[in-house]
């Protein structure tokens, strides 16, 4: 009952004009990045945040959110009409999605995509009703020793599942760690490489460093490519599946949905690791996996529902321990401390109408992305017969605009600038950022986790292994770092290049 | 031989190394009473093992999983690549004395005329109108604080 009464809370607070209003923009935002190839929901956000400064912070996150999962729908579209994913969570539609279009199916593909992804949202927030507020009691018995276990295992879950290769993905993450150390010191107040420049002090933007790795740097690469884009723009029709496409699909996408849930918890873990899964686990389960790769719907199916419900499950550990599972909920995390909220264990006893507002919004929301998805496919489509050259640039131009309005500061474009060539160099060899950005923002709070660990017991580790979540934590930390050496174990190889984030 | 990923290597131990004596002088302090220079230190000292380990992997399988160097650096533009860099630092070593107007738009004069060959007057046209654009989005539209230049706009 008690949730129920909370839940109409939320809702009393997102059918206020105002957070309605931002719910709407959020939601059209995300279809928009997500349509568009070199533009995802990080940067997007990233761009977006100083715009939320003069609002409320239940609005300014709902739209944030609404980004997220608004681009999760949006990707499909590019994947199954041009075979571009428009965002990383949907490259595994393209390979299905791209072929139904071929021969004249783009209509069902898209609506298989939209229903798909609004089934798997809307239980996605059931289970985020649900487990949420439990998983509150649950993290307050959290202390230094268990945030710092928990950040090191959701650290190495996303090296273990990102990269081909595990020790470049941890040299990645620790370069996120040292990125992370600069500027003052928590605890002493002591500046740490900030070369004399007073605007270090505060330490490197995340926005910066987001749009750099994820915006330049995407830039950069398209440069020197020609990329050949054909859209089936004229056999877009029939956006209702059939009786027959339900049936094929309704056990993908229930089965992608709870995966997705499960994988979008995960410290580390996100909507894309999620898409690739659930089209792996189809494939296998089909009695005609000779069937993927050529058109078969379950194939667009379950890797959108998996990353819809992924996209939900990740704000758990966001809202309820205070910990981003992946770089979209970093963002959002950076956005929850610019407006003065705390993300943890208190947040819903605090902020009840942030905790059910967001939640709310997304119910609104995945039925706004409906009505945008479906009827306005359209100009969607006309959308992506923008031509690069005219994209690019303003994708350029939002980021440096984007990274000044944030303090008004020459030097956080050229930080953004910097690592947007960092970023360029790490695409070229393979190496990947998602990991890099996860230990950037979770670096100073491990950091502090450590030190308070090792005063607490004296400077002796143990305190992490003998309390349990911690010493669980570790171990299962420890074991992914240990499988790959193991002679028989084949690597999941799930290269996030263009991260759920991009 | 990938060069490429020799250099790469090379590099992170050599940051590695840079990293951790950074972390020293900071003062790494004890297990105890771990200091600022405590997590700079491990953390280099960490990457510096990851990156000899990831060299000693590359040395003894001589990088076969690893994409040639011919196909890196393949097809690079680098007039472009290097063309947009120039003109993304000189833009923000301007902003502030060209302003948001002017800097903005002979960026994307440059950008646009660089993508692809147009016409000088459609060039000028679409790099005025987006100019506008922005300007309405951010300046009005967002309240941000842009640059107003020498000339005052």
């Amino acid at each position: 009952m008690d949730l129920i009464n909370q839940l109409f809370l939320g809702f009393a607070v997102v059918f206020e004009p105002l957070n309605l209003f931002y719910c709407f923009i959020g939601v059209l935002i995300g279809t928009l990045v997500g349509v568009l190839p070199g533009m995802g929901p990080v940067a997007a956000m990233s761009l977006l945040l100083p715009a939320t400064f003069h609002t409320s912070p239940v609005a300014s996150i709902i739209m944030l959110a609404g980004i997220y999962y608004g681009a999760m729908y949006g990707g499909s579209t590019t994947s199954i009409l041009v075979n571009i994913p428009g965002e990383a969570a949907s490259v595994m539609t393209c390979l299905d999605g791209y072929q139904m279009a071929r021969q004249g199916k783009a209509g069902r593909a898209l609506g298989i995509s939209a229903f798909g992804s609004f089934i798997a949202g809307t239980i996605g927030i059931v289970g985020l009703v649900l487990i949420a507020p439990p998983l509150v009691d649950f993290a307050l018995k959290f202390g230094p020793p268990e945030y710092f276990s928990l950040m090191v295992l959701g650290l190495t879950i996303l090296t273990f599942l990102t990269s081909a290769s595990m020790i470049r993905a941890l040299m990645m993450a620790t370069f996120g760690l040292i990125i992370g150390t600069m500027g003052l010191d928590n605890i002493s107040g002591l500046a740490r490489f900030t070369f004399n420049i007073p605007e270090l002090l505060d330490g490197v933007g995340l926005v910066p460093v987001v749009m750099g790795l994820f915006g330049i740097s995407e830039v950069l690469l398209n440069i020197e490519m020609k990329i050949k884009r054909e859209v089936f723009t004229t056999k877009v029709k029939g956006l209702l599946p059939t009786l027959e496409d339900w049936a094929k699909s309704i056990g993908s996408i229930i089965r992608g949905t709870v995966l997705g849930f499960f994988l979008g918890i995960l410290p580390g873990g996100g909507a894309v690791i999620a898409s690739f899964v659930s089209y792996a686990i189809e494939k296998r389960v089909s009695k005609h996996p000779e069937e993927f790769g050529k058109g078969a719907i379950q194939g667009v199916a379950a890797p959108e529902a998996a990353n819809n419900s992924a996209a939900q499950g990740a704000f758990i550990p966001l809202l309820t321990l205070g910990i981003p599972s992946n770089v979209v909920m970093a963002m959002l995390l950076g956005a929850l401390i610019i407006h003065g909220v705390t993300p943890g264990p208190l947040l819903l006893s605090q902020h009840p109408q942030l905790f059910w507002g967001v939640v709310a919004s997304m119910y609104v929301g995945n039925i706004m992305l409906l009505f945008l998805n479906l009827p306005l496919i359209g100009l969607w489509v006309q959308l992506l017969k923008v031509p690069y050259s005219i994209l690019f640039p303003l994708i350029i131009l939002f980021c440096l605009l984007g990274s000044y309005s944030i303090n008004n500061s020459t030097m956080d474009v050229a930080i953004m600038l910097v690592f947007g060539v960092i970023g360029y160099l790490m695409k070229k060899i393979s190496l990947e950022a998602a990991p890099m950005v996860l230990a950037f923002v979770l670096g100073p709070m491990m950091e502090t986790a450590l030190r308070q660990s090792l005063i607490k017991s004296k400077g002796g580790f143990s305190i992490f292994f003998t309390r349990p979540i911690s010493a669980t934590c570790l171990i299962l930390a420890i074991a992914l770092m240990v499988i790959p050496l193991l002679p028989w174990f084949r690597r999941p190889g799930v290269s996030l290049e263009r991260e759920d984030v991009k | 031989m990938k060069k490429t990923y020799l250099v790469n290597d090379l590099i992170w131990i050599s940051f590695a190394f840079v990293v951790c004596l950074g972390g020293l002088k900071l003062g790494f302090g004890s297990f105890q009473s771990p200091q600022a220079g405590f997590m700079p230190f491990l953390a280099g000292l960490l990457l510096a093992i990851l990156a000899v380990a990831d060299l000693a992997q590359g040395l003894l399988h001589k990088w076969e999983r690893d994409r040639p160097d011919r196909v890196i650096w393949a097809d690079i533009h680098w007039g472009k690549l290097l063309f947009t860099l120039s003109a993304l630092i000189l833009y923000t070593a301007l902003f502030s004395t060209l302003g948001f107007l002017i800097g903005t738009f002979f960026l994307l004069l440059f950008l646009y005329q660089m993508m692809e060959r147009r016409s000088w007057t459609t060039v000028l046209i679409a790099a005025a109108v987006t100019t506008a654009l922005f300007y309405l989005t951010f300046k009005i539209g967002l309240d941000s604080q842009l640059p107003r230049g020498f000339l005052g706009f």
